[in-house]
């Protein structure tokens, strides 16, 4: 019942003209960034944000997580015309998708993808909108204690999940947790780690952070590589409507895909990449013709399309009910929420249903806008590809600029985000994944707000989180998953990994 | 350079340092009441004991230094070009600086001066107009005013 109703209130508060306006400006910017190759989903994100404080919290919401699953539409388009994946999430539709282009089917590639996409996504939001209540239901008992297990086993999840070494990204969630504690001390009213430096007496700003992390450091590294890589462009070809035996073909992968990718991107650090990889790993098992994959097998860009739009919706969840990011794109979402005032919590339901559920219901709308966006319009944005990359980075850093100065109108922040800029290829050379820093920094505050409220509660003794059954199921999944690397290796998720040409997998 | 061997040691500093700072100039307080110093000295201390492993592994596998091609140039160019234009924001002013600034890495981009220059000059001005007019985002007015 209550459900019904949000879903009403929500339509109306999505359907008012203004958010539908911003809803297609949010999915519109995500398929650029989602086709252009070299600008990722975090970044633009990232440098949008800024530019929505002028809006209501709700059209802002509305406008970046349009940015955000849209980029998943939009990426498939460079994978299969081009062979370079626009965003990282469509690394495994190059394999098959680009083999159909060469064999002159690129117009069913893309169609199927664009469908699969929209399937997927609606698959996902219903989904989303069945268990998001049910889970702020289930959120709403949990104390500090409850909270602090939680996100222990939300940091170990995501350094299980990461690529290469999971102790390099224990590092780095650990290097995050200290650049967390930068600033003030919410409860002692304490300066830490400031150097008496006027930019970090309010901690570091999520957004020059997240900018140099992903925006910055993105480009050196892309001048670096792109400079060399040859573009090899399959026009498409031929009707986009997929046949009937296509049809017939792609239809279980896209539901297994959504199922799938929505699980996953439940899952902090897991997310798109994972799901579409663990897509095509399940439809090539279960194929009859698994030798087909890699030559143009229908089926493996259907389903790992859809899974890693599915993984879009279901990265919303933890955000949405427990105000946990499960992602860098999140963890700006996050900080987008508590710049207009509002605490992302179970509580977020209650207290703004106006923006919980219209944001849901947005999806809805702006999935079939994607849907148009992209089969009608894929002549634009083929053609946006032959933009070179020397004239696109030039904005690509503007951008960053501007964004990170516009926060607070202080160059300190754009200084913040030079330097991690600078971290971020350093990071990338050495072999570690920016991803676990960004993650950890957002939520170190709040583990450290949990575990020291949690202390206080039991009067400094550790046993309250195995004193409480859900904390200590929580702290015990922790507890396995560190120790599981050490018995047997991360076969599943290095195998993933490994299963990307070198070159793509950043 | 060893990469593990370099990074391992280089956050066993960080740790060192946080967890001192924790220790000393923050206060731990007691675990009825932790202090500000708690969460940074046991981050620390963490941090410090995930880098010795690091360390011990990298000096038992011998690994090899390797980092791709360094474009150092590239690199030099687009790091001195976003600090320049940082530091010269307020001064110079938004329109003054992003004309530069496009100017520059276009030219560096391979584009000829010419085409920069009108291409810079365009850009300028839509950007300018779209984040002040239609963001109205507060840009610095500098030397010329805008």
């Amino acid at each position: 019942m209550d459900i019904v109703q949000g879903l009403l209130n929500g339509f109306q508060v999505a359907f008012q003209p203004i958010n539908l306006f911003y809803c297609f400006i949010g999915v519109f910017i995500g398929t650029l960034v989602g086709v252009l190759p070299g600008l990722g989903p975090a970044a633009a994100v990232a440098l949008l944000l800024p530019s929505t404080f002028a809006l209501s919290p709700v059209s802002a919401i509305i406008m970046l997580s349009g940015i955000y699953y849209g980029s998943m539409y939009g990426g498939s388009t460079t994978s299969i015309l081009v062979n370079i994946p626009g965003e990282a999430a469509s690394v495994v539709t190059c394999m098959d998708g680009h083999a159909m282009a060469r064999q002159g089917r690129a117009g069913p590639a893309l169609g199927i993808a664009a469908f699969g996409s929209f399937i997927a996504g609606t698959l996902s939001i219903l989904i989303l909108t069945l268990v998001a209540p049910l889970l702020v239901k289930v959120s709403l008992s949990f104390g500090p204690p409850e909270y602090f297990s939680l996100m222990v086993l939300g940091t170990t999840l995501l350094t299980y999940f990461t690529q290469g070494s999971m102790l390099k990204a224990l590092m780095m969630a650990l290097v995050g947790v200290l650049l967390g504690s930068v600033g003030v001390d919410t409860i002692s009213g304490r300066y830490r780690f400031t150097f008496g430096i006027q930019t970090l007496m309010d901690g570091l700003g999520l957004v020059p952070v997240i900018m140099g992390l992903f925006g910055i450091s993105e480009v050196l590294l892309n001048l670096e590589q792109l400079a060399h890589k040859r573009m090899i462009y399959a026009a498409p070809t031929g009707g986009l409507l997929p046949n009937r035996q296509e049809w017939k073909r792609s239809a279980m992968p896209i539901l297994r895909g959504s199922l799938l990718g929505f699980f996953l991107g439940i899952l902090p650090g897991a997310g798109a990449i994972i799901a579409s990889f663990a897509s095509y790993a399940t439809e090539k098992r279960v194929s009859k013709h698994p030798e087909n994959f890699g030559s143009g097998a229908i089926e493996g860009v259907a389903g790992p399309e859809a899974a890693n739009n599915a993984a879009a919706g279901g990265a919303f969840i933890p955000l949405l009910t427990l105000g946990i990011p499960a992602n860098p794109v999140m963890a700006i979402l996050l900080g987008a929420l508590m710049i207009h005032g509002l605490q992302p919590g179970p509580l977020l339901m209650k207290g703004a249903p106006d923006l919980f559920w219209g944001t849901i219901v947005s999806m809805y709308i702006g999935n079939a806008m994607l849907l148009v966006l992209n089969l009608p319009l894929i002549g634009i944005w083929t053609r946006l590809l032959r933009v070179p990359y020397g004239v696109l980075f030039p904005f690509i850093l503007l951008f960053c600029l501007i964004g990170s100065y516009s926060v607070s109108n202080n160059v300190g922040d754009g200084v913040v985000m030079w330097v991690f800029g600078i971290l971020g290829y350093l990071l990338r050379k050495f072999g570690y994944e920016a991803a676990p820093l960004i993650l950890a920094m957002v939520i170190g505050p709040m583990m450290e707000e949990a575990l020291r409220q949690s202390l206080i509660l039991s009067a400094g003794s550790f046993i309250i989180f195995i004193e409480r059954p859900i904390s200590a199921g929580f702290i015990l999944a922790a507890a396995i998953l560190l120790t599981l690397p050490f018995l047997t290796r991360r076969r599943e998720v290095e195998r993933a990994w490994t299963s990307l040409p070198s070159e793509l997998s950043d | 350079m060893p990469r593990d061997l370099t990074t391992s040691l280089f956050w066993l500093a960080i740790a060192i340092f946080a967890s001192l700072e924790g220790f000393t100039n923050l206060k731990l307080g007691t675990l009825r009441s932790p202090g500000p110093g708690f969460f940074p000295f046991w981050g620390g201390i963490l941090l410090g004991l995930f880098s010795l492993v690091l360390l011990a592994r990298s000096l038992r596998s011998r690994e090899e230094p390797g980092f791709g091609d360094i474009q150092w140039r590239a690199l030099h160019v687009v790091l001195g070009t976003v600090l320049a234009y940082l530091l010269l924001l307020e001064t110079l002013g938004f329109v003054t600086v992003t004309f530069v600034f496009l100017l520059l890495l276009f030219c560096f981009g391979k584009t000829g001066w010419i085409k920069s220059g009108a291409w810079s000059a365009i850009a300028t001005v839509l950007i300018y107009a779209l984040f002040r007019f239609w963001l109205q985002v507060q840009l610095p007015r500098g030397l010329l005013g805008l």
